[in-house]
């Protein structure tokens, strides 16, 4: 099985079909009457009519059409984007970690960047990938063809997670490269220093990009179900340490929870997105729902 | 605080175990990788410390559990018996129980004595195997320890009461003394006792307390089998005017009675036992009682029968305690004796024959004597043997054949009396043949006055004075005259003396034969002819001491004196046998019917029989037509077994003021007392408890912290 395959098994195809087919729905269906697009800065054109149907706003029917008609039509638009997206991928060793479920942290961000790269593809956004771990790593140049999305995937599939990780100089080193106004798609577990990823992400926006930070955590770093006495080492730094997991699990639910309460309120200052999310939540539904909830924003 | 088993305590040993396991093979964590570390190690050392603790204090439950394992094994117990060094040792106990018929009280359908012997026998069984146990009643003194547990449950088993006890406080100084010949074992002394106040007077207390001070290892406890309320009707010791009835004569029975707690005016009856064992009631009345409780019912019978007649006064109705509801008694039916008076003239033997056969008074046929009349001249003449007694009413000098036949006569158990007066000549009387019946030579006439004074009424020839002693105003009987006797026979005693201490009435055996000789006349009239007289004991202002003395001097050799029948159970019973009568073995039939042959050895005087145990009417007979014996003796209880009063537990505890004693009212305060006593407060149910206690904090927090692993 090739490595683009891997990620396009017929379980992740269906979703991703689904996201395609929701994504349209959001975009084309539901959205249109709106005049907004998820995406905030994108330019819309006029794509075609269509015969207006119930429930469509009656603020869409073009009135011009219907004097030479007699028919109401609606406006369609379609957006067409001025803007470049990069999919920015950690590449730490902690991003393969994945504690009693189907994917690793590394893996559902592929499907989910993937899945944004479709997207982005099919409204003829150009898209690029860039990976990092103590500095970036690779890059592939943004491009808004159709096998872009072959190529990101079989970059992403060749790549294993297990570097050190320095997300600040990689995501500084980043804003160096961008010439252009970009949207940043970063999908990282953030486990680095906060304060300096923070001040990178500033950087970037400082720069005119606009930032959406996925933060991707395994279900077990936030519930920290482990039970007893366990041993836990650090796969990046090997460092390891002996808990009893029952007495120190609230003392931990609190650390990760200040954590990213943290990055939401610096995001939120900084007027980036955060999208907290763990591995345990189809990915899917929480991309849908952040875009969702990006429009209603917008 | 102690162990009984501290040997165990070597177990807390191994609590080295856990600590070898902790240090050396401590169970590794399951290892896991975790990218998060750092949120973890945010709080490393708060977490490193309170790990660290819960790991000593998993540690400390492990060594905890064992050491509280071995400690429980040990069984700790609260307060030991505060016999140092005695903890291990194996006990010595004497079981001592109260078994007098007072314990036949019935409570709640058991007796005192099944509460004692139930738990008696429930403490026995808890004892170890190793204990040296005695078992002590009030029967007798106690054989020592028993050889083995199953000896003393076996005489528990068959412990009886007993009708003849020994005091209560005996039996545990004997106790006391038993265990303390065990100077290495545990002492223990278990009292089961109704706490009657009549087996804890002051003097037993007393004893007891001297008994327990010279015995300070020694422990008693009190097991108090008593009734608080008791109810009770009784009768008391019989009071039977005379057990000695001449034909004719009534036999007068009163029977007092005695109620405490709240009952009715009883019943009381009187059974009378026929020929053929058959009981006959002859009389019943209801006992008026007093306010305090006391009341009597008199019986009467006449016209009784010659012999031994036996019966017993009874309450009709059911009381509580049962044994002091019956009172047995014995009267015996005796033809008259027969006493021949000799004197010189009529006048001689007028006073004697008046006051031992009232001529007044013989056709009720109720006389003690039957006496006859006879002169010293033709004394040849009479048949001697046809009488039981004969009197020698101021002798003049007799022929020695005479003396000869009245010593042969004597010699045959009969009795002679020699009243010596007037006509009395030394010459005459110091002859060899006289001197065999005369207690010796005869000095003088004394004339100094003086009178008769019998001081000791011990001599059965007096005894009957006894109740009257007092009364009796013998100083106004002045003796004028009296003879006084040289050395006196090796064989004679003095009986009684006159005011100047010179003998009166001197008693001498001959052959089976009694013999007494009085120093001064008791026929001399008020003024005799031609002479002063010699007293005045006839012839007095006051009658009747004459008449009671002669009649005691008379049925003294007559051998027709007041026989006693009834006795106390235990007591030994003499049955006196008549002089002639020969009898060399006999028959005691008991009151349950059982017949006991016995031997008498030969010359013995009278029957004498122990084994009185058995309350009730009891009778000896002897085969033969002619010479058969038909006798009988009653045995009752001692009063006593009616005493209910109780002594309060807490006076008793005062009383012997001294911490080895503990009185325990139920088997469950018996068993804390004893236990606590013997092997302190035993502290097992608690330790267990804290064991398991330890073993689920332990299990719960090991399991918490190990819980997931591999």
């Amino acid at each position: 099985m090739s490595a683009v395959e891997k990620y396009l098994k017929p379980k992740v195809i269906r979703q991703i079909a689904r996201l395609d087919l929701r994504a349209q729905f959001i975009v084309k269906g539901f959205m249109q009457g709106l005049h907004a697009s998820p995406f905030h800065g994108f330019s819309v054109e006029f794509s075609e009519h269509r015969k207006y149907a119930l429930g469509d706003n009656p603020d869409d029917i073009d009135w011009l059409v219907y004097a030479k008609t007699d028919k109401y039509y609606v406006k369609k638009f379609e957006a067409e984007t001025n803007i470049t997206g990069y999919l920015a991928m950690d590449l730490s060793a902690s991003m393969a970690y994945s504690y009693e479920q189907e994917l690793s942290k590394f893996e559902y961000c592929i499907c989910l960047a993937a899945a944004l790269c479709y997207l982005m593809i099919h409204q003829q956004d150009p898209v690029g990938l860039v990976t990092f771990g103590e500095k970036i790593e690779d890059s592939l140049a943004p491009k808004s063809k159709r096998q872009q999305i072959g190529n990101i995937l079989s970059l992403l599939a060749r790549l294993k997670p297990r570097k050190k990780t320095d997300i600040a100089r990689s995501l500084n080193q980043l804003s160096a490269m961008l010439k252009h106004s970009s949207l940043i798609m970063l999908f990282s577990d953030l486990l680095a220093d906060p304060e300096e990823v923070i001040a990178a992400l500033r950087r970037l926006r400082h720069g005119g990009h606009d930032v959406i930070l996925f933060h991707i955590l395994d279900q077990a770093e936030i519930d920290f179900p482990f039970e007893g006495l366990v041993e836990l080492r650090d796969p990046e730094t090997n460092e390891s340490v002996e808990v009893d997991a029952d007495g120190y699990r609230a003392d931990y639910r609190q650390a990760i929870g200040e954590f990213r309460t943290f990055y939401e309120r610096e995001c939120n200052q900084s007027r980036i997105d955060y999208v907290p999310l763990d591995t345990s939540m189809q990915f899917d539904r929480a991309l849908t729902e952040y875009l969702v909830n990006r429009r209603n924003w917008g | 605080m102690g162990f009984l088993t501290p040997l165990l305590l070597a177990g807390a040993a191994f609590v080295a175990v856990p600590i070898i396991l902790h240090l050396i093979m401590r169970r590794q964590p399951q290892q896991l990788v975790f990218p998060a570390l750092r949120f973890v190690l945010q709080r490393q050392e708060a977490n490193r410390r309170r790990l660290q603790l819960r790991h000593w204090f998993l540690l400390a439950l492990r060594c905890g559990l064992i050491a509280g394992l071995a400690m429980t094994l040990a069984r700790p117990i609260l307060k030991g018996s505060g016999l140092r060094g005695k903890e291990g040792a194996p006990l010595a106990v004497a079981l001592v129980v109260d078994n007098s018929l007072r314990m036949q009280y019935v409570h709640q359908n058991h007796t005192r004595l099944d509460d004692a012997l139930r738990m008696a026998k429930h403490l026995v069984k808890k004892l170890p195997e190793n204990s040296e146990i005695a078992v002590l009643d009030r029967r007798r003194s106690g054989d020592g320890f028993t050889a083995d547990l199953e000896t003393a449950r076996s005489r528990l088993e068959h412990l009886e009461y007993s009708s003849n006890p020994r005091p209560l406080d005996d039996t545990v100084i004997e106790a006391i003394k038993l265990v303390a010949q065990h100077p290495d074992h545990r002492q223990e002394v278990l009292l089961f006792s109704d706490l009657s106040l009549a087996s804890f007077s002051e003097p037993a207390l007393e004893g007891l307390q001297e008994a327990l001070a010279e015995s300070p290892d020694v422990r008693v406890y009190v097991v108090d089998v008593g009734v608080e309320q008791t109810t009770n009707a009784s009768i008391g010791p019989l009071k039977i005017r005379r057990s000695m009835l001449r034909p004719g004569e009534p036999l007068h029975i009163e029977a007092p009675v005695k109620l405490s707690g709240t009952l009715e005016p009883p019943l009381v009856e009187l059974h009378l036992i026929g020929d053929a064992n058959q009981t006959v009631k002859r009389g019943q009345q209801v006992a008026p009682i007093d306010e305090a409780g006391l009341g009597q019912a008199t019986f009467e019978l006449a016209n009784l029968p010659l012999g031994v007649h036996q019966g017993y006064v009874c309450l009709a109705a059911n009381d509580p305690l049962e044994p002091d509801n019956t009172r047995y008694f014995t009267v015996e039916v005796r033809p008259p004796a027969n006493v021949l008076l000799l004197g010189e003239r009529s006048d001689d033997t007028l006073f004697l024959r008046e006051a031992l056969q009232p001529s007044l008074n013989t056709d009720q046929g109720a006389a003690r004597f039957n006496c006859e009349v006879g002169r010293f001249s033709n004394a040849a003449d009479i048949e001697l043997s046809d009488f039981d007694a004969i009197c020698l009413l101021d002798p003049p000098p007799l022929s020695d054949s005479l003396w000869q036949a009245l010593v042969d006569y004597a010699d045959q158990g009969a009795g002679v009396g020699i009243f010596l007066g007037n006509r009395a000549k030394p010459d005459a009387f110091n002859t060899q043949t006289a001197q065999n019946l005369l207690p010796g030579l005869l000095k003088w006439k004394s004339r100094d006055t003086t009178y008769f004074r019998p001081r000791l009424l011990a001599h059965p020839a007096l005894a009957g004075l006894r109740d009257y002693a007092e009364e009796i105003p013998w100083s106004v009987f002045p003796v004028w005259q009296y003879w006084e006797f040289g050395e006196l026979a090796g064989d004679a005693h003095v009986v009684a003396r006159f005011a100047n201490h010179q003998p009166a009435l001197i008693e001498r055996s001959s052959g089976m034969g009694r013999v007494l000789t009085f120093a001064t006349a008791l026929s001399d009239p008020l003024e005799p002819v031609g002479r002063e007289p010699w007293n005045v004991l006839p012839t007095g202002h006051e009658p009747w001491p004459f008449v009671a003395l002669a009649n005691q001097l008379v049925g003294y050799l007559a051998q027709s004196e007041e026989e006693r029948f009834d006795y106390r159970a235990g007591e030994t019973v003499s049955i006196r046998l008549a002089p002639r009568q020969r009898v060399s073995n006999f028959v005691l039939y008991h009151p349950d019917g059982r017949s006991m042959r016995r031997t008498l050895p030969p010359g013995d005087e009278a029957i004498l029989i122990s084994t009185t145990d058995e309350l009730g009417n009891y009778r000896v007979a002897s085969g033969g037509h002619s010479r058969r014996l038909q006798r009988g003796f009653s045995v009752n209880a001692s009063s006593e077994i009616s005493e209910l009063l109780r002594i309060d537990p807490k006076e008793l505890a005062d009383a012997l003021s001294t911490d080895q004693v503990q009185i325990a009212r139920t088997l469950g305060d018996v068993q804390r007392y004893v236990d606590i006593g013997r092997s302190g407060r035993e502290l097992f149910p608690w330790a267990i408890s804290l064991v398991a206690l330890i073993w689920s904090a332990e299990h719960l927090l090991a399991n918490r912290f190990y819980r997931g692993a591999p």
